[in-house]
């Protein structure tokens, strides 16, 4: 049976000439887990908030949607705001009360529930979600994940019949995100709820997933079970399909006639399977083969990144960030938050910090920026101690920060005001302004943005637009604190391009991420921070080839046979030299 | 240690700290302030442990002495002349034992306030007031919610503002100030832009359907019915020896105050377990957990 049915659905915002959804046709069935994907902007969010009456927006619609077999507008409010589950990106502005307890009922009190029933249904999906250990804790007290699980467990105790998730995961890292991903395979499995969900994590999610629809411009390109829908993607050599699980585009990239791999699984024993195909002997030295390799392609990495930067890191005598034995807690009492921390940033390099949460990876870019001073050891930049530094002198023409909330920097109504109000102070006369203006406006590609106000960017625009404004202070340094959070595969490509032209230019970039795909696809050097220390660093190749679960998805898949592909287009090229030689 | 006050149902615990503030803010009577300055202390020793000490007797013994001091500094009224100051006026016992009296209420009334404060957490104050008003009592609980995330907020956009220049300890009083507003309006903008998801939350859930319930946690035991009657007992003898007057006494011109008698004693002792309610039940619970442990 079908729980929603689409016919024909148009919709545009007032005063805006192209539709924002145009002749959207579809049918999703009851117990499915249907995936909805595409850019910024392709009309996901739109979609799914014209199946939630009390969150669509003004415009105009045409076409009908019937739930249940009724028009959808007919339904009753009460069942309305009962059947149909709406989980939103944010938790943060999602939870509306202090207490645990008391956000899980909060649906329920709405509907007008007695106590014993409350009390109940509460009790059932505290035990559901394993939220018991935290049942009595103010909101303010959990993580990130927590935060968000408590969202999903306070709609789900009002027994939708279907769960409709706007990027539930975009603000999580990647561990909590998993977790996340599994409750929600969990409840589809297991209570038989419909799931409907944006995402842009298709290599964790795709695996739990039905069916996968592609938006593109509000319209629908692909649909169908995922690997069908990617196949088909394929077909049209739609841009979509870079972001589609690594097995996916190993295997197409290759060409093979077997049957698609999605997940790593899967992946790794389609690559054995195609290589016998090919009559090629999997690497039985491997071993010695993989080691000469490894310093063959670890080499070719360090020209093609940046022609300069090997050069410049063996010259350098200051670096530009230094941090020596550093130790650091935040309370007198309290633990220790970074431990005997050391590790040097070569000018001109990018750095990536990894981690995971609590590691001290925030408290080090704090550090580096003069925020904290640690209680032992030192912290130099380009030879200065930045907590010493006034702060004048560090942050114009030395270092900047891009915080992970682009919002924290916005103060006036458009973005052309904004970098005009960042050199309100500048010595610099009117004219040579506007040149820098004009500068960072073409090398954030700001050009179309520049009247729009800064919170009615998409996630990765506001992240540009508060990139430019950095820029104008001309830093040598750029720290910048998970700036891939919550961006599409498209704006990752972006940022990372932007980050390329900096470093160009000679700006060291320092960033701490969750990442690991982008930190092992753009990065020069990784460092993996663990319990307040660097546990491993390394140049790119090198530092991936040393770890077997910390790594990238290709690699996870091929690294018994070729210990350093760290990315697809590495995977893929061994294969071709294999199979051709 | 525990507290098993503390688990008794709200509603107790409302009416029990209601009555010892008042009484303790209208008794001036030296064995009713004695029994509750006692009880008082004792409560907060037991709630908060060595910081109470701490606070007693660096906050609360200094503030006493100061109050009992400066009163007959001032006032000089009163028959029993004790010395004459340098000024010529003289000084009283009765405006003496007077002020030793007021600091006695005030630092009763501020030792209940700060046993209160650790028993009464903010859920049942959300509690109490939404069986009276359900509406307001979600606004409290979405504050409580809201502070503590724009303080972190504010700390958030403050430094992203150092870092590029913009900070509350950069520059002179001017820039400053200004680069203060400025944080407040990043905060300002932010809080609306983020109420929005916030209510689109509110609406999905429900939220403005007619008839809506209010849920909690707490439930009334036997434990609070037998609570409850012994509190009104107590309050009941209490209430009928203050309209008695055993309660009262007159400092000025001269002191004067009940004879002690059976009635007095009665009402005294009524008064002394009141106070010492929390404290009598942590004994009690302590001595039957005793017994249970070493019965099985």
């Amino acid at each position: 049976m079908a729980i929603y049915r689409i016919r024909e659905l148009s919709f545009s915002f007032p005063e805006q000439g192209a539709p924002a959804l145009a002749h959207i046709d579809l049918n999703i069935m009851t117990g499915e887990f249907l995936t909805l994907c595409g850019r910024s902007g392709s009309g996901k969010s739109t979609l799914l908030r014209q199946l939630k009456p009390v969150l669509t927006p003004h415009g105009r619609r045409e076409g009908e949607i019937l739930y249940a077999g009724e028009p959808l507008a007919s339904v009753d409010a009460r069942r309305q705001a009962a059947e149909i589950g709406f989980v939103q990106q944010s938790a943060d502005n999602s939870v509306v009360t202090d207490k645990v307890w008391h956000e899980l009922a909060f649906g329920l009190e709405s509907l007008g529930i007695d106590q014993q029933t409350i009390r109940l249904r509460v009790a059932e999906m505290a035990s559901f979600f394993g939220i018991q250990h935290w049942f009595h804790a103010a909101v303010s007290e959990l993580s990130g994940g927590q935060r968000q699980l408590l969202q999903l467990a306070s709609v789900m105790a009002m027994q939708p019949s279907v769960l409709i998730l706007d990027e539930p995961t975009s603000q999580l890292d990647p561990i909590a995100a998993l977790d996340f991903l599994g409750t929600l395979a969990r409840i589809n499995r297991e209570l038989g709820t419909t799931i409907i969900l944006t995402e842009h994590r298709l290599e964790e999610v795709l695996p739990i997933t039905d069916r996968l629809v592609v938006m593109e411009h509000g319209r629908i390109v692909a649909d169908g079970a995922p690997l069908k829908a990617a196949e088909e993607l394929r077909r049209l050599q739609h841009p979509m399909f870079r972001a589609m699980p690594s097995a996916v585009r190993i295997h197409a990239g290759v060409g093979s006639k077997l049957v698609t791999p999605l997940t790593v699984r899967d992946g790794r024993g389609w690559l054995l399977a195609h290589l016998a195909e090919e009559q090629v002997a999997p690497a039985g030295s491997g071993q010695h083969e993989g080691a000469s390799s490894q310093t063959r392609s670890e080499t070719a990495a360090a020209r093609d990144v940046n022609p300069d930067a090997g050069v410049v890191a063996k010259q350098a005598l200051v670096p530009a960030l230094r941090f020596r034995d550093v130790w650091f807690r935040y309370e007198k009492h309290g633990a220790d938050v970074l431990k005997r921390l050391s590790f040097d940033v070569q000018p001109g390099q990018l750095y990536a910090i990894l981690g995971g949460n609590g590691a001290g990876k925030s408290t080090t870019l704090s550090l580096a920026a003069g925020l904290l001073r640690p209680y032992r050891g030192q912290v130099r930049v380009e030879g200065r101690d930045p907590a010493k530094v006034r702060p004048k002198e560090l942050f114009h023409g030395g270092l900047a920060v891009l915080p992970q909330q682009p919002q924290t920097l916005f103060v006036q109504k458009t973005v052309a005001l904004e970098l005009t109000d960042m050199l309100r102070d500048s010595k610099l006369d009117e004219q040579a302004r506007q040149d820098r203006i004009q500068e960072v406006i073409a090398f954030a590609e700001l050009e179309d943005l520049l009247d729009q106000h800064p919170y009615d960017l998409s996630g990765g625009e506001q992240q540009r637009a508060a990139l430019a404004k950095v820029l104008l202070l001309e830093p040598k340094i750029l720290l910048l604190d998970e700036p891939t959070k919550g961006l599409d595969a498209f704006f990752k490509e972006k940022l990372a391009d932007l980050l390329r032209r900096l470093q160009a230019k000679g700006v060291t970039v320092v960033l701490v991420s969750h990442d690991i795909e982008f930190c092992a696809s753009y990065a020069d050097r990784c460092a993996l921070c663990f319990d307040g220390a660097m546990i491993a660093e390394g140049a790119v190749r090198e530092f991936f080839a040393g770890s077997s679960f910390y790594t990238t998805a290709a690699n996870r898949i091929a690294r018994d046979l070729w210990r350093e592909a760290v990315s697809v287009e590495d995977v893929i090229r061994h294969c071709q030299e294999e199979t051709t030689r | 240690m525990r507290d098993h006050f503390s688990s008794s149902h709200p509603l107790i615990q409302a009416i029990y700290f209601v009555a010892v503030l008042i009484f303790s803010m209208l008794f001036m009577h030296p064995v009713f302030q004695l029994l509750a300055l006692t009880a008082a202390a004792a409560y907060v020793l037991l709630l908060k442990g060595r910081r109470a000490v701490r606070f007693l007797l660096l906050g609360m013994v200094p503030l006493l002495l100061l109050a009992a001091v400066l009163n007959p500094a001032f006032n000089h009224a009163g028959v029993t002349i004790l010395f004459y100051l340098r000024s010529g006026n003289p000084v009283t016992l009765e405006s003496l034992l007077y002020g030793v009296a007021a600091a006695c209420t005030f630092v009763t009334v501020i030792i209940w306030f700060s046993c209160l404060h650790v028993v009464m957490t903010s859920d049942k104050w959300v509690y109490l007031l939404g069986r009276i008003l359900p509406a307001l009592s979600l606004l409290l609980t979405m504050s409580l919610r809201f502070v503590p995330r724009y303080v972190e907020q504010a700390k958030r956009i403050s430094a992203a503002q150092r870092c590029i220049g913009r900070d509350v300890t950069q520059g002179n009083w001017l820039v400053r100030a200004r680069n203060g507003m400025t944080i407040l309006s990043i905060l300002t903008t932010w809080a609306l832009e983020n109420a929005m998801e916030t209510a689109d939350s509110m609406k999905a859930r429900g939220y403005g359907l007619p008839g809506r319930t209010s849920f909690s946690l707490f439930r009334w035991g036997t434990r609070d019915s037998r609570l409850l009657l012994t509190l009104l007992l107590l309050l009941g003898i209490v209430g009928l020896g203050a309209a008695a007057g055993e309660n009262t006494i007159r400092f000025f011109p001269s002191i004067l105050y009940p004879d002690i008698t059976w009635r007095s004693m009665t009402v005294y002792t009524a008064y002394g377990l009141l106070c010492s309610l929390p404290l009598l039940l942590n004994g009690w619970e302590e001595w039957r957990w005793r017994s249970t442990v070493s019965a099985s």
